[in-house]
Order: structure tokens, then sequence, then C-alpha cells
């Protein structure tokens, strides 16, 4: 028996070991490296480099000025990105699914971002809102569209907004729209032969019964939001200053731009990984228990 | 009467979003095809005549071949990578229950939460002394290692919907188990394998950040980093700019003409089983 248990070990080691090695060297062992460098003062150069306990941690949230703005800018972000791009998204998933003609058209438009490369798109909406609106405005006489759409911090905000709203928006539709199918269909024909309205359909019908895609899509832009990087890299770079700076770029700034304070830096990166955490242990925990059985 | 509303009001919402949805990547391929001196004279106007210069000389001061190519190797590198890797491992742990197989995948599910920044600077590091560094092939290598946790966790789900008979089967006649499940169990894996594919594609082929702390030379680069070099390089050259951004996403777009049912099941499943 015993070496029966142990035969099916090794055959249980010999099939995960290719995947744990590659697992183990790029995720685990850096992970862990990490978390030892942000109590050192490492630079990521030298060979020496000295132990300063919390010391990282405390300047990071006490001291430090521009990673405060730069958490302050994120959390402002996260919230209106997670909730625009999952109203949006649901919206359009309802406004699709209740259609008989057009359904792959419209999920086509509305998924096409998705395809490209943030970087890539995002540098078509830099044209947009550089030289594109700029015209509308003129040729259109809309003096309301004649902002600093990437040259002030205030106004960029919203540009960052607009973007990643249009790039968010797709995957989060499908997800809805599977969601929205999964609803048996004699439920909403009760519904609706009691006389519900579309909002009664959608407070007492719908929703309840997708919170598990709920669930999933706001744990996806919680998490995609606090690690946003790439869109407000080519969309403002950060700036004009550090007006526009996210948690991440932070982090890059501290690591390699001329800081080299890779202990610093990997501090940093454990502070956003706990407030990951914390934040979407708490979502998932909340919305689980909402959750239904059709 | 209020269904007629609802209705109107629910065409008006598709067409405005589809206007915004649609708005930057019209003004791109209309620019694109225009001179320098047309963008900047009238942005909001058809060209007057197909301008493909653009596209001739974007290619070629882009190094599209090259840097196509180089995304290539990192895409493929890495699919293959996590595919082989996370079909055996997802496949094993799903069928042995024990306390180790139980540990070892719940070690890979939490290093799901883990954000890139985190482990980044170490992973660089870790990258270099390996010497994976610099090359398209070392970052694909880095790729699958970090694509291999989610795929296990789809690849664990799947099997569970796959009769335990087929196991016996595989290995009963001899052929040893990794050759009946090369033979008889990866076949069967197909569609999560197609979902894999699809969702690291996507991925992969349109990864910025960590290709830029991997790849250090500009030969090396790919297509995501050569239009962010080629962007910093002429950036007041609009026309050229945009009809490079518009043949960089070509491929892509054709992948997803071809592939477009799969690549919807695929992201709705990876996103509700497991």
């Amino acid at each position: 028996m015993r070496s029966r248990r142990s035969k099916a070990n090794l055959s249980l080691i010999l099939f995960v070991l290719p995947a744990f090695i590659l697992y183990l060297l790029f995720l685990v062992i850096p992970m862990l490296k990490g978390s030892y460098f942000s109590f050192t003062n490492w630079n990521g150069l030298n060979k020496s480099y000295d132990f300063v306990g919390i010391k990282n941690f405390v300047e990071a949230l006490r001291d430090d000025h521009d990673f405060r703005s730069a958490i302050w800018f994120t959390a402002k972000y996260v919230i209106f990105a997670v909730v625009f791009q999952n109203v949006v998204a649901l919206l359009l998933a309802m406004l699709i699914e209740s259609r008989k003609k057009g359904k792959g058209f419209f999920r086509t438009i509305f998924f096409m971002p998705n395809m490209l490369s943030i970087i890539i798109s995002t540098f078509m909406w830099v044209f947009v809102f550089s030289k594109v609106i700029p015209a509308l405005s003129e040729y259109a006489a809309l003096k309301f569209l004649d902002l600093s759409w990437l040259g002030d911090p205030n106004v960029s905000f919203w540009t960052i907004l607009i973007v990643s709203l249009w790039g968010g928006v797709g995957t989060l539709m499908l997800i809805y729209m599977a969601a929205i199918q999964g609803i048996p269909q004699h439920l909403k024909e009760a519904a609706i032969i009691d006389g519900a309205q579309p909002i009664h359909m959608l407070r007492y019908i719908t929703l309840p019964l997708i919170v598990h895609a709920l669930t999933i899509c706001i744990f996806l832009t919680l998490n995609s939001s606090f690690k946003v990087y790439d869109l407000v890299y080519a969309l403002t770079g950060g700036g004009p200053g550090r007006g526009t700076q996210v948690i991440t770029m932070n982090i890059l700034e501290e690591a390699y731009q001329g800081n080299n304070r890779y202990g610093y830096a990997s501090a940093k990166a454990i502070i956003l990984f706990l407030i990951i955490l914390v934040i979407t242990m708490i979502q998932v925990s909340i919305m689980k228990k909402r959750e239904v059985e059709a | 009467m209020s269904k007629r509303i609802y209705s109107v009001l629910s065409w008006a919402v598709l067409l405005l979003l589809a206007v915004y949805f649609l708005f930057p990547i019209y003004m791109a391929i209309v620019n694109s095809f225009k001179t320098q001196s047309e963008v900047y004279r009238s942005v909001l106007g058809l060209p007057t005549s197909l301008h493909f210069d653009n596209y001739v000389e974007a290619f070629k001061k882009a190094n599209m071949l090259r840097s196509g190519l180089n995304t290539i190797i990192v895409t493929v590198t890495g699919i293959v990578g996590i595919v082989v890797c996370s079909s055996l491992a997802g496949y094993k742990l799903s069928r042995t229950r024990s306390r180790l197989s139980n540990w070892i995948f719940m070690l890979f599910v939490a290093s799901m939460l883990i954000p890139f920044q985190t482990i980044m600077v170490t992973l660089t590091k870790m990258a270099r002394d390996l010497g994976l560094q610099g090359t398209p092939f070392g970052l694909g290598v880095v790729c699958a290692g970090l694509g291999v946790n989610m795929a296990i966790f789809l690849y664990h789900g799947f099997v569970k919907g796959i009769p335990r008979e087929l196991d016996e089967s595989a290995s009963i006649d001899g052929s040893g188990e990794w050759k009946g499940f090369f033979l008889i169990i990866f076949p069967l894996l197909m569609p999560i394998t197609f979902t894999i594919i699809v969702l690291n594609l996507l991925w992969l082929w349109n990864d910025f950040l960590l290709p830029v702390l991997l790849l250090n030379d500009y030969r090396n680069y790919t297509l995501v980093l050569t239009i962010n070099m080629f962007f910093g390089k002429y950036s007041r050259d609009w026309s050229l700019i945009l009809a490079s951004l518009i043949l960089s996403s070509i491929p892509i777009v054709l992948v997803f003409a071809f592939f477009q049912r799969w690549i919807i099941q695929g992201i709705t499943d990876g996103a509700v089983k497991g």
C-alpha cells in the first residue's frame, strides 16, 4: 500500500515538475526575494547592502509625498474605472441581449479595442485628443471641447477614464452577456406575464441572478485598475509633472529611472500587493454571500 | 407605449456608444492615408487621394518584419511552454487526491494574486542571471513561467469533466503514463487548450512592461515596443505614426476575424469556469 502511494506521488511530481520549475523561477523566487529586499537599502547594483527593517515601509507611507499622491490618484481612478466600466458593460450586455438582430455586430464593435495592445490603441487616442478634438472644437464651435486634455492633471484624469472605458468594457460585456444568457427563460417569461417593466426585470430578475458575474467582473476591474500602467504611460506619461502618476509608475521610477532604489521600490510593490489583496478579498467575500442559484 | 420608448432609447444608446468606440479607429484609418500637410490642414475631412506611401514607409522605418518575427517567437515560445507544462500539471493535480497535490494546487492558485509590479524588479534580475534577458526566446520562457498558474487552474477544472475510465485505457496497455497522456488525454483537453491559447495570445502579443524590462536591444524589440519607440521618434509625423499603428494591429485583428467565436468562448470560459 505504502509503495503504491509513493509511486503515485512520484508520478505526480514528475507531471508537475516542468510547470513547477518555471513557476518557482519566475514567480516564487522573485516574490520571496522581493519581499526580502523590501527590508534592505539595496540599490540593485552594489554587492553590499544593509538590512534596514521596516524603514522603507515607514518612509513610503509617512514621508513620501509622491507615493502618497500616486496612491491617492490610483484610488480615485480605481473607484471611477470600476463603476464606469461595469455599469457600461452591463448596460451594453443587456441592450445587446434584448435585441433580436445585430447581436454579433454590436458585440464585435464593443469588443474590438480588447484585441489591440493598450499602447497602440492609446496612441490612437493621443491623436484624437491632440489633433482631432481641437479641430472639432474650432470647426463646430464646440467651445466646451477646448480643454487641455493631456496637459492638465484634473482634465487628464477624465481623459484616462474615457480611454480606459473604451479599452476595458469588451471583456466584461462578454462575461455579462454569458451570465444573462444563463438566466432561465421561464423566470423572464413569468415576470413579463406578471407585468414587470424593464426596470423591475433588472431589479428583481437580472441583477440578483447575475451576481456571480458581478463578483468576477468587479474583481477583474479592481485588479486591473490598481495595476494600471500602459494606458497612463502612453497617454500622459504620468505628467504633467507627476500630476497623473499611478502607483505602478512610481514603483518603476524608484527602481529604474535614475533612482535605483531597488529595496525601497520593492517595499512599495509589497504595499501595492497588500492593498490589492485586502480590497479584493473583502470584495469577493462580501459578494459571494449575495450569489444565488437560479 | 413604454415598450416603444424603451426600444428607441436602447437604439439611441447603442448607436451613441458605437460612435464612441469606432471614432478613434475611424480617425486613425482616415488620417493614415493623408499626407503630413493634409493632416495638419484638415484632420476631419476625407483624404483627397489614398496615400499608401505612409504604410510602406512605416513598414520599413519601423522594421515591422523583424519586430513581427520577434513577437511571433515570444508568443509561440510562451504558449507552447504554458500549454505543455500546464496540461501535464493540471491534469495530474486534478486526478490525484492527496494532501501533496492539494498543497501544490493551492500554491499555484494563490500566486495568481501577485501583481507583476511586486516581482518585476527581482524577476528582471533572475532572468539576467539565467541568461534569458535580451532575447525574444528568453522572454517567452519567462512569460511561460508567469502564465502557468492561470492555465493550470483552467486545466484542473476542465479535467473533472473527463471520465476517469479513460485514464486507465490511456495507461493500461503498456504504453506508459506519458505516452498515454499525449496520445489519449491531451487531445481530449483540446477545447480548454484552445481557450488557453487564445487568452495567452492576447496577453503575449500585446504585452508592454515585461518586454520593456527584458529586451534592451531595439533589434530584439517586439511590435509593441517598436511602435512605442517609433512614436517617440516621429511623434509629429502623424500620418506615418497612424499607418504604423494600423499596420501593427492587422495581424491580431485577422486572428480575431478567424477565431471570433473561440475568443468569445475563451474569455467567458476563462472567467467563469475552473
